[in-house]
């Protein structure tokens, strides 16, 4: 099986420990590869180092061996940017800049739509100004599966201000065929697996294939990411160009495709397209003549083009708040944890994110927290009054009233590294392990061209899926749950909820599903969930989650007919129901647990029938339930009125029981 | 005649092996002129377990017990969390699904030849205590004040969104209210809103039990002499498998745990034997 992981990251040329390491191991968990933890500090692999030294790195800056650097990207970038203390650093193989983890470097991130009108400035040529007068609006949609399409997104948008544009970026995953009739439009898309759309980008690719809408008065050009190790490079972005040249849109600018190092063809790409797509008139007209000018008169306020973050964000602005943060502080050096109170006075459209900021900027710089770009990363996920929330989009005015208590903990159910950081390594093993990702094996579908299958799925299933399926977050659903912070076997609602997904997902071959199947029943799996309730409570996101988990339930139930105590205890629940109107412990209690549980369980049903912890308790009520269930129903449960109706109901709707 | 009228749905628990809850109820509504209104012929609310096999099935069972109070034109009082939530979350779902509830209507009506229309709410004691009688009726009717430290148990299936009243789900304030009303003082814990994992406690025990160990746990780390549970379902767990609970998990759980209904009949003076029974576990068993 392969991967093409077109949002994947750039070739590192250098890595290094900077002081201060804490020592929690979780760089070495995650790349042994390159990262060895001292009882001092974490250190780089003399085997993976040019001077073959074995030490932090940190002064001579010794580059990596071989094809290391792009071997290892992925997980020395996760080894950083899981570090709680952020002295993992690395450089990048043609920035020649050292970086910080890249949750880091984006802290400044974009909004998702960008209204920055610029009015042409002084000296322009007559032609080019009337051009840049009437609408100016851009399209910037993006396909993205891990993020990196989306962020090259906002980084055109914002650039497009310079372009006299006024830009607005979105997810595919929003929209409609309409939007493809934007006048001008850019496409920037990652391509994933076998050739395939990135997920958010599946359902308006399907709905585009159906309706084939008419795009004559369409500008657009497409940057495509991918991967050339793969056959099917950047094949999702190459559909997309294809297919509005096709529906009569005009390519402004040829497709640029991409490889893993994606930041300098993107460069070219985004420069040359704005400049060009900005001489499309208001009435749809390109004046290739003036792209010259265009880019001259773009290009003139910085230095490369490339504009960082620097702007408001476009949501609306609340008043100053004033809160009290209680926040949960561990110290792994010393084991110790406890809450720190202070005292704030923040907006309230500010983020959970700007508040941690401003107080490790301001009074603490050793709290530790994990940063996202702004728009809803996972890995931010935290606890925050109660509410799990992603705390680089949650804003404070939706948490807590002015005067009121701010209590933020970190997300239940794993680990805590040091504050606010959680050690999610366990939650990634068991995810490798459960395989969530779409497996090759023989499927229906389209046939590629180099003679394997691709599965397809129709418009309205995709349309489905993402309804049913489209949660905030793997990790913070995770922390959903009451039950995970008792079971460590439990593989969590985000992850479970991924492999009912696939599951459900019609383009999973009929081998995996049945695997699938198997995990979520087995220990560990959707049963695992002590109350769904805990988790439904957590907002529309929780409901999504919730209700997914309930789906796969009763499709458990009825694949592996009521197996197991959960399935026996739904069944002889409905089955009481359905004899009386009332549900009856005993019969459930007897029957779920079956003679040996019932014995083992004997204490607890005493303790119950006899009701001598209560107050006024029915002791021989109860006896005569306990001792002879279903024989005295009046006695201990007696039948409801009309009790025919409920029957009628169980006989019209389901007779399994 | 009491000017308040609700149609009386005391769930399964309270009906079979926690009557305690039935005898408390009678006596704290005629206290607090609160009249019942029985439905004789409403069937279990499914209590989120039957859903799973089949949610049209709850759904149409609920459907009839809300056909029932729509044609006594009152709202329909429940003294359990899990039948509140349960029963909130599918009055709500058939509103808002016009398609889904004329297929569940017409399901009723071949079963039960009646139909339902959405013309009522579903509501919890401690809503009604708190939003219809008046914290300051209840204050002006306490007879015995509860002189000791109690914490709240909620029940999760309650604190969503609509289900919990005009209170705040996620950071719930009746009863902490409630039990100021009562002379009481509430102790706050982190565990009050947290579930004890009852619908899997036939199916993942261990589990229920730690999780139920550590709500009994903080709620007597906190000071708490007693707990009052707005969920007879959660009863269960807090109360029955107390011990087991600190078996598996090694914590001391021992607390009394009674019902909030009893403990608000406490307060107005009516189950005074009961009363001094539960003074005299919170003397043996508390702090």
């Amino acid at each position: 099986m392969s991967e093409n992981r077109g949002d994947s990251m750039s070739v590192i040329a250098k890595v290094w420990v900077e002081p201060d390491c804490i020592t929690c191991n979780a760089c070495e968990d995650i790349c042994p590869e390159v990262f060895k933890v001292t009882d001092d500090s974490s250190m780089i692999l003399a085997e993976v180092r040019a001077d073959g030294t074995f030490d932090m790195n940190d002064g001579a800056k010794s580059p990596l061996t071989g094809t290391l650097g792009a071997d290892l990207a992925d997980l020395i970038v996760e080894a950083a940017e899981a570090c709680p203390v952020e002295v993992i650093k690395f450089e990048l193989v043609e920035s020649a800049a050292a970086e910080a983890a890249p949750a880091a470097e984006t802290v400044e991130a974009a909004p998702a739509a960008v209204e920055a009108a610029v009015a042409p400035a002084a000296g322009v040529s007559d032609a080019l100004a009337a051009v840049m007068g009437g609408d100016r609006s851009l399209t910037v949609m993006f396909g993205s599966q891990t993020g990196n399409a989306a962020g090259l997104a906002e980084q055109t948008a914002k650039m497009a201000a310079d372009f006299g544009l006024q830009a607005k970026v979105v997810d595919m995953d929003e929209a409609d065929t309409s939007a493809l009739s934007a006048g001008r439009l850019l496409i920037i898309t990652s391509t994933w697996g076998e050739g395939e759309m990135p997920d958010n980008a599946e359902s308006l690719w399907q709905a585009t294939n159906t309706a084939n809408p008419a795009l004559a008065g369409t500008h657009f050009s497409v940057c495509a990411i991918g991967d050339t190790s793969y056959d099917e490079f950047c094949k999702a972005g190459v559909d997309w160009n294809d297919k509005l040249a096709a529906l009569g849109a005009t390519v402004v600018r040829d497709i640029q495709l991409c490889d893993v190092d994606y930041a300098p063809p993107w460069k070219l790409w985004v420069v040359d397209a704005l400049s060009r797509i900005a001489c499309v008139d208001a009435s749809g007209n390109f004046h290739e003549t003036l792209v010259e000018e265009m880019l001259a008169y773009g290009t003139s306020s910085d230095d490369d083009g490339i504009v960082d973050g620097d702007f408001a964000p476009a949501s609306v602005v609340a008043d100053e708040m004033s809160i009290t943060l209680r926040l949960f502080r561990y110290d792994p050096v010393g084991a110790s944890s406890g809450f720190d109170s202070v005292a704030c006075a923040l907006p309230g459209h500010a983020t959970l994110q700007n508040l941690l900021e401003a107080v490790q900027g301001d009074l603490d710089g050793s709290l530790a927290f994990r940063r996202g770009d702004g728009n809803g990363t996972p890995t931010t996920a935290l606890r925050a009054n109660g509410r799990i929330v992603l705390a680089d989009v949650a804003r404070l005015d939706g948490l807590v009233s002015d005067g009121g208590t701010l209590l933020l903990e970190p997300l239940p159910g794993l680990p805590v590294i040091r504050d606010l950081v959680v050690d999610t390594s366990r939650l990634e093993r068991q995810r490798a392990e459960a395989k969530p990702w779409m497996r090759a094996d023989p499927r229906a579908g389209e046939r590629l061209s180099n003679g394997s299958t691709m599965g397809t799925m129709a418009a309205g299933d995709a349309t489905d899926l993402h309804r049913r399926f489209d949660a905030v977050s793997d990790l913070a659903a995770h922390g959903m749950s009451d039950s995970t912070p008792h079971d460590g076997a439990y593989l969590g609602p985000g992850l479970l909820t991924r492999l009912w997904q696939r599951a459900s997902d019609p383009r999973c071959g009929a081998d995996q599903r049945r695997d699938l199947m198997k995990v979520l029943q087995q220990e560990g799996g959707m049963w695992s969930e002590t109350d769904l309730s805990s988790i439904r409570r957590q907002g529309d996101d929780g409901r999504i989650v919730a209700e997914a988990m309930l789906d796969a339930r009763g499709r458990l139930l009825h694949e592996f007919r009521f197996a197991g105590r959960s399935g026996r205890h739904v069944k002889w629940f409905s089955r009481t129901v359905k004899w009386s109107g009332n549900l009856n412990e005993t019969i459930l209690a007897a029957q779920t647990m079956g003679p040996l549980g019932a014995l083992m369980n004997l204490p607890a049903t005493v303790r119950m029938a006899t009701g001598f912890t209560r107050t006024g308790g029915p002791l021989a009520r109860d006896l005569q339930g306990f001792l002879a269930p279903g024989k005295m129903p009046k006695l201990v449960n007696s039948v409801v009125d009309d009790h025919h109706e409920v029957k009628a109901i169980f006989d019209a709707l389901d007779r399994r029981f | 005649m009491p000017a308040l009228r609700y149609a009386y749905f005391p769930g399964c628990v309270a009906k079979g092996s926690a009557r305690e809850v039935e005898d408390a109820m009678r006596a704290v509504v005629k206290a607090l002129d609160i009249e019942l209104v029985e439905m004789p012929g409403a069937a279990c609310c499914g209590a989120g377990v039957m859903k799973q096999a089949n949610h049209k099935l709850q759904l149409t069972l609920n459907a009839r017990t809300f056909a029932q109070a729509e044609a006594m034109g009152l709202d329909v009082l429940t003294p359990c969390a899990t039948c509140q939530g349960n029963m909130y979350e599918d009055l709500a779902l058939l509103l808002s699904d016009e398609k889904l509830r004329a297929e569940i209507n017409d399901v009723l009506e071949r079963t039960c030849g009646m139909r339902f229309e959405g013309e009522l709410r579903m509501r919890h004691l401690l809503q009604v205590v708190v939003e219809d009688v008046g914290l300051d009726t209840l204050r002006d009717r306490v007879v015995n004040p509860i002189d000791f430290p109690v914490a709240g148990y909620y029940g999760v299936p309650m604190l969503q969104d609509g289900a919990s009243g005009d209170d705040d789900p996620m950071n719930p304030r009746y009863f902490d209210d409630l039990l100021a009303a009562m002379g009481s003082t509430s102790v706050a814990y982190d565990g009050a809103t947290r579930s004890v994992g009852f619908p899997g406690l036939l199916g993942r025990e261990r589990t229920a039990m730690l999780q139920t160990a550590e709500v009994l746990s903080e709620a007597k780390e906190e000071g708490a002499l007693v707990m009052a549970t707005a969920c007879p379902l959660s009863h269960f767990n807090l109360d029955v498998y107390q011990v087991k609970a600190k078996k598996v998990s090694g914590r001391d759980t021992s607390l009394p745990v009674v019902h909030l209904p009893e403990l608000m009949a406490f307060s107005l003076g009516l189950l005074t034997d009961r009363y001094a029974q539960l003074r005299t576990r919170a003397l043996v068993m508390g702090a």
